[in-house]
């Protein structure tokens, strides 16, 4: 029966693999150094760098901080209310947003659609803290807490019982969620097409758009972008997940004696 | 003090729901929309448990090879996926049937199902579920992985449902502007600046996760009742 599921789930993943080939083929004949040199696309990539680090690193210290709260100061009502952002799909949380910030908030200091993308950041930041804290949850059920113990009677500053009993067994969830939250937020068009600005776009928005206008004449620029940005991620992925290989195989094995 | 602080930044934004009273109407939009949900959540829900029990209990040299298989579309751009399986679907003639739209939703779906039900089951532990390892795969989802998982199937429920109402550009493009579902109307809407019919469509994306988990909810503490009952 599960073996059922798990080749249908193994075509299922192979499609957006495949996709890749396609997007490949097809962007065949762009001009990809002619794209580097365009301003649009470079302003682009400055503010989708900024956008989704900004929102990325924010989500996953809240999300933390908050699922800390739970399991180390036993703040369980939290557990009830993160719930709350998770009912509420990325376009209508950004519908939301942008009618709260629609005439100025908090008295009239931020508008929606201005140009430092603040909106959109928070918004992001709303939708993910509960994703990271879901993520997280699971490792602080499973932590012991023997070695919490072990670094108060050591006499450890708070800062160094974190770093030692805590840290190395976050690296794992914590990584999934950073190129989780990269690659959701770094490419898409609902939430900064509503409350993002004309100039400079997202790539996500800036891809869809030009694959968009003028019947698809633009195409390849777009797969292209769409492509490279794919590659990148996996590149970076890949990187980050080599350098913490030793350390995560520890943790989940533990020392070999 | 700290508490209704967080509590105000957490439900501040719902207070947009409430600027102005929302029209009510029914079109095809919204069936569209509950039947694309409906499907993609059965599947997602049957498909994930059965993988992650398999990736949890199978040993084989292939094991890591699969998982990161599995769970590298996480890694890839909903929006570039999208683009590459559209011109894809397209040589098949799928772009602009629901077939493709929802071959594509599964698609973006089925890699955060999996991952919720793989660490889940991890979290229960091995000694928990290797007691229903001889069971005929049927008692083995009835009597121990749906009362032990329930609150995995909920989450794995609302998180799908979510992701199929969040998206716009993946209807739109494999859907070929013909299938339209509340969340194009939305944008439609919100381009016409009418912000009572932006709200009632704001609402139902809302609502519609917000009624699927409690049903499901209900559907499932009923289930283990019947099942416990059985025993």
């Amino acid at each position: 029966m599960s073996r059922v599921n798990v080749l249908l789930s193994m075509a299922v993943s192979l499609l957006p693999l495949t996709a890749l080939v396609f997007l490949f083929r097809e962007s065949v004949g762009a001009d990809v150094w002619g794209l580097m040199q365009e301003e649009t696309w470079r302003a682009s990539l400055g503010v989708t760098l900024y956008v989704t680090l900004v929102s990325t690193l924010c989500s996953l210290v809240l999300g933390t901080l908050a699922a800390r709260a739970v399991y180390v100061n036993g703040q369980n009502w939290l557990l009830r209310w993160l719930k709350w952002p998770l009912f509420v799909p990325h376009i209508a949380s950004a519908y939301l947003f942008y009618l709260l910030f629609a005439d100025g908030f908090p008295f009239g200091l931020i508008e929606a659609n201005e140009r430092h993308h603040l909106v959109v950041i928070v918004t992001y930041i709303w939708k993910e803290v509960p994703f990271v804290f879901l993520m997280v949850l699971g490792t602080y059920a499973q932590l012991n807490t023997g070695y919490r113990d072990m670094a108060k009677t050591l006499q450890l500053n708070p800062w160094r019982q974190f770093s030692v009993a805590e840290w190395p067994f976050l690296v794992k969830p914590l990584l999934d969620s950073f190129w989780i939250l990269v690659a959701f937020i770094s490419f898409a068009y609902e939430v900064p097409a509503l409350l993002g600005v004309t100039f400079p776009k997202l790539l996500g928005v800036l891809a869809y758009d030009r694959l968009t206008t003028g019947l698809f004449l633009n195409e390849s620029e777009a797969y292209a972008v769409a492509l490279i940005w794919t590659l990148f991620l996996f590149g970076g992925v890949l990187l980050t997940y080599v350098l913490t290989a030793k350390h995560r195989r520890r943790i989940e094995k533990g020392v070999r004696r | 003090m700290r508490r209704l602080v967080i509590l105000v930044l957490i439900l501040l934004p719902f207070s947009g729901l409430f600027t102005s009273v929302p029209t009510f109407f029914f079109d095809d939009a919204i069936i569209n929309t509950v039947i694309q949900v409906l499907v993609i959540v059965s599947l997602n829900v049957w498909l994930s448990i059965g993988t992650a029990w398999w990736l949890l209990f199978t040993e084989t040299k292939w094991r890591t090879f699969i998982e990161w298989f599995l769970f590298l579309p996480l890694f890839i751009p909903a929006l570039a996926g999208t683009f590459g399986m559209y011109i894809a679907l397209a040589r098949f003639g799928l772009v602009g049937t629901t077939i493709g739209v929802l071959i594509v939703l599964l698609v973006v779906t089925l890699p955060y199902s999996i991952r919720l039900a793989y660490n889940a089951m991890s979290v229960i532990g091995r000694p928990m579920f290797e007691q229903a390892l001889f069971m005929p795969p049927l008692r083995r989802y009835r009597d121990v992985l749906f009362p032990l998982l329930s609150g995995t199937i909920q989450t794995i429920a609302l998180m799908s449902t979510v992701i199929v109402l969040g998206q716009f550009v993946l209807i739109q493009l494999i859907g070929a502007g013909l299938i339209s579902t509340v969340t194009t109307r939305l944008y439609q809407v919100y381009a016409g600046n009418d912000v009572a019919l932006a709200l009632q469509h704001t609402w139902l994306l809302i609502l519609i996760p917000a009624v699927l988990y409690i049903a499901i909810g209900w559907g499932i503490r009923l289930g283990v009742k019947i099942v416990k009952g059985r025993l």
